[in-house]
Parts: C-alpha cells; structure tokens; sequence
C-alpha cells in the first residue's frame, strides 16, 4: 500500500470514480469524479486532531459496524492516502447546525466546508477494472438468523474482532457481550450525573439519601417542596444504578468465546442465491480457526461443510495442520437451522451426513463462511464502460483470455472477473498489467509510425 | 496519444497491477472509491496459507 503512495508513475485519486469513458483501445477519454472530502489534500498531515475532538459518532464501516467512527475520519488507521475525509451525510456543518470544531483544531488549515466535487479528464490506452467484490448479505437467509442472533457474524466481522487494531484490539469479546458492556459504560455515565445532584442534596440537609427516602415513603415530609425534589432525583438515580448493578453482575460471567462453529457455503454452492463456489471460504475459515487457537489455546472449532476445498499450494498442509494443531474439527454436513441457546449461545442444528444424524451443538460464537458477491454498482461502471457481464454479474472473461474484458484494451483482474483468493488476484492482476501494458506500448508504436 | 493506464479500484488486485505497470515505466491513475485503498485485504488480520500480516 506505502508502495503504491509513493511511486512516482502511480498517480493516486482516492475518494473518486468513473464518470465517463469513450474512444477505444489505444485512446480512451475518461471522465472522473473527485468527490469532495471538504478536506484539502495538500494541507492534510493525517495527524487525527480533528477525529479526536469531532462531535459526531458514526458507525464504522472498515470495522463492519462493530467499532465507531467520527464524522471527519480516515478510513482506516494505516490507510493511504492518511487524507482525512469529512462524511457529508453527519457532518453536522454540512448539515446546517453549528459546528466546525475540526477547522478550529486543525493546524494545518486543512479543513475546507465549501470544498465541491472536481472532474478530471484523463487520456489513456487502456483500462484495468480490480473493483473487486461484496460479501454476500447472509441476512438473506433466514434460518441462520444473522442479526437476529447477535453471537453469528460473517467471516469477515470476526476477522475485525481477530485483528490487534479492530474495535476488541484483538480479543474474541462476543458481540452480545460487548453490547451489554456498551449498555454498562452508558449507565455509568448517568449515574455519575444523577449522583453528583444527590451528592449536593445530602450535604444540603445532611443526611443520607436511603435513610431519607424511607422516612419520606413513610409520609413524612409531605409538604416540604425541596424534600420531594430530592426524593424525585433519588428514584431517578435508583433507575439508573439498579440495572446497573444487575448488567454488572452478568457481565462478570463474560469470558472470552472459546467455542466456535464455521459455517461453510453461507449463500455459495445454494442454488437459491449463487450455484458457484466461492473459492477461497474453506482456507478462510481454516485461518480464522488457526489464529484465534492463536489468540487463546483453549479454543476449539468446528467447521461445518459439504466438503472442504484446500485447492492450492501448500493450503492442504494447512488444513491438515489445523486439525493437528488447532483443535480444529471438521464436520462433513448440511447446517440447517441455529437457533439461540442460553447465555446468548448460538446453537448449531445440522445433519451429520456420514452418520445420516440430525445433530445440535451448543457455541459461544458462530462465523458465517459468505460468499463472494458481485460488487453493488458493477452492472452500472460496465455499461460506462462498455464491457459486457456474465450471468453473475462478473466481468465477463473467456477461459483462453481470462483477463480481457469484451471490449479491447479494457482488461480484469480480482474478484470482479470471479471470485478468488489473495494470491490468485495477485497473479491475475500481473497478467492483466501485461496485457495492459501491450496496449500502451502499441500507441507507443504508433507514435513512431506516424513520425516515420 | 496518451500511453497511460487507467486501474479502476484500490484493492489487492488494482495495486499489484499498478505496481507492476509503473515498474515498466508506465504511468498509472489509480481510482478508488473510497477513502483509502486497500480494499477488502486491508481489512482482514492475516492471509493464509503462511498467516503473513495482511497489511
């Protein structure tokens, strides 16, 4: 990614997108949008003042929605370019309240509220689309109730969880155990608050506020205005502290999840969302078991699939040493249902399919193996471009020349052309910088006929 | 006539093939649409099958 900032042929337009394209192999005009970050990209150090004293709390979209943001944020803490952008749609600036507590605190001067979309019009010989994919919504399928059941996440939200810079700083916290934390830590905040008035009260007529309020729930004090205000603020302090004191006393049982199910084929190889294999799920969710057995040694995994698809060098050695090393078991089977246990403990209905069993087993976390989706948006960056879709949505390629697109001198690489793992897009990409790379040296050519 | 290249999306891919057409001496104009690039890898902990660091 550093790389890719820095090299001095690699012009960087973040932020941005295709508008337009016309012409054809050789000489395309290209229409893009550079969309306002109302931050000046020149000015901007990256230094994050801005983000810590910004008012307005966003859920994160590079955490999956289980961390938070700012209104003016980076996308991610080592992301290139460390631009930061203002997002329009909560800012509250841009929204007509009064704000601009960002453009006070900036030193640099960066912040920019009257900053509009820029058009750059770009020559070039060739185009290569890496748009790349959408996780498959399991959402779609019902009986997996994901949302519902707050301890089910997709493979990649637990790989945020997983990781040392994602919102658990990379503790296997559960969902639903975070969400009671998050309920505590707000408490905390309003009982602080509804103390300090008590506080103030007791000093003022000396005396403790429980001892006081069974006197005044015994009828004294009846007329005594400044009593019943008191007495008010206490039974509100008492609706804040005692579902307070009981959240707590759940949350002391929190441990970290230990026990946990994957399932494989969440919307890939089902005939009523996508027939294809996705490729890269099974590794996936091997990896996922080998670094959270990582994290915690304790922690056992099952892994629930028709079969398990470790095509590629070195990926069957993995998988073997997963389930040597990593307490990781692999249960040939069909999962049909989860539903929640106590505890918020998902629970996994299944058939085993080498025993012909309906089976049920009881997790502290369960990861949804998705599917490579085609991304939102692809059907209309294809038609600005001219290039046509196979039945999925993917680039359309043909199997001889698995990197050009229906158009000449428009090339694919990455999931956009299918789905396909890290290292399958990288050398898919190379493959598409070749025959790009052709395209631009032909004009090149060209330019020499001409002055011949 | 312009001998540049145009990669649309920031991602694992879209930045291996920038790389390698700016090695060759070509200039590259990169487009993503969000923020940052890096794309779906940046979000992911490890890669498998050797658990190198994604990022």
């Amino acid at each position: 990614m550093l790389d890719v900032g820095r090299h001095p042929n690699i012009e960087l337009l973040a932020y941005s997108e295709v508008e337009k394209v016309e012409g054809e192999a050789g000489n395309f005009k290209v229409t893009i949008r550079r969309k306002a970050r109302y931050v000046d990209e020149d000015k901007c150090t990256g230094c994050g003042a801005c983000a810590e004293k910004c008012p307005t709390v966003v859920s994160d979209a590079f955490n999956e929605g289980l961390g938070e943001r700012r209104a003016i944020y980076s996308y991610f803490a080592q992301g290139i370019p460390s631009t930061h952008t203002i997002d329009a749609d909560h800012c509250r600036q841009l929204n007509g309240k009064k704000c601009g507590i960002c453009a006070k605190t900036c030193q640099a001067d960066a912040i920019n509220f009257d900053q509009e979309d820029r058009i750059l019009e770009l020559d070039v010989a060739g185009i290569i689309i890496a748009a790349g994919y959408d996780v498959f919504d399991p959402s779609l399928i019902p009986e997996y109730r994901y949302r519902e059941i707050a301890n089910v996440v997709t493979a990649i939200e637990f790989e945020r969880l997983l990781s040392a810079s994602g919102p658990t700083g990379g503790h296997m916290d559960r969902p639903s155990d975070r969400a009671v934390e998050a309920e505590i830590a707000g408490l905390e905040k309003k009982a602080k608050k509804s103390q300090k008035a008590i506080s103030k009260l007791e000093e003022k007529f000396n005396e403790p506020s429980a001892q006081f309020y069974k006197k005044y729930q015994a009828g004294e004090y009846k007329d005594d205005e400044d009593r019943k205000k008191w007495a008010d603020k206490y039974t509100a302090h008492l609706a804040v502290t005692e579902p307070l004191e009981e959240l707590k006393k759940q949350a002391e049982g929190f441990t970290v999840a230990k026990r946990l199910a994957f399932i494989q084929c969440v919307g890939s190889r089902d005939f009523r969302f996508y027939p294809f294999c996705s490729g890269y799920c099974c590794m996936h969710s091997i990896k996922e078991a080998i670094i959270s057995h990582e994290h915690e040694p304790e922690t056992t995994s099952s892994i629930f699939g028709m079969d398990i698809r470790a095509v590629g060098k070195g990926f069957e050695e993995y998988k073997i040493r997963g389930g040597n090393n990593s307490n990781i078991t692999y249960v040939r089977s069909r999962v049909a249902e989860i539903t929640e246990g106590p505890d918020n403990n998902p629970v996994v209905i299944y058939e085993d399919t080498r025993e012909r069993k309906v089976k049920r087993q009881e997790f502290d976390m369960v990861v949804l193996a998705t599917a490579c989706a085609p991304i939102k948006g692809i059907a209309e960056l294809a038609k600005t471009l001219g290039v046509e879709l196979d039945k999925y949505n993917f680039i359309k390629t043909s199997s001889l020349s698995p990197v050009d697109s229906t158009t000449p001198g428009i090339f694919v690489c990455g999931c956009a052309e299918s789905p396909m793992d890290v290292p399958e897009s990288v050398a898919q990409a190379s493959s598409a910088a070749e025959r790009a790379a052709e395209t631009s040296f032909q004009t090149d050519l060209e330019k020499e006929k001409a002055v011949a | 006539m312009s001998k540049d290249i145009l990669v649309i999306g920031g991602g694992i891919a879209g930045m291996q093939s920038s790389l390698d057409l700016a090695d060759m001496g070509i200039k590259v104009h990169l487009v993503e649409k969000l923020p940052s690039i890096g794309g779906k890898m940046a979000q992911l902990d490890k890669t498998f099958p050797t658990n190198d660091c994604a990022i």
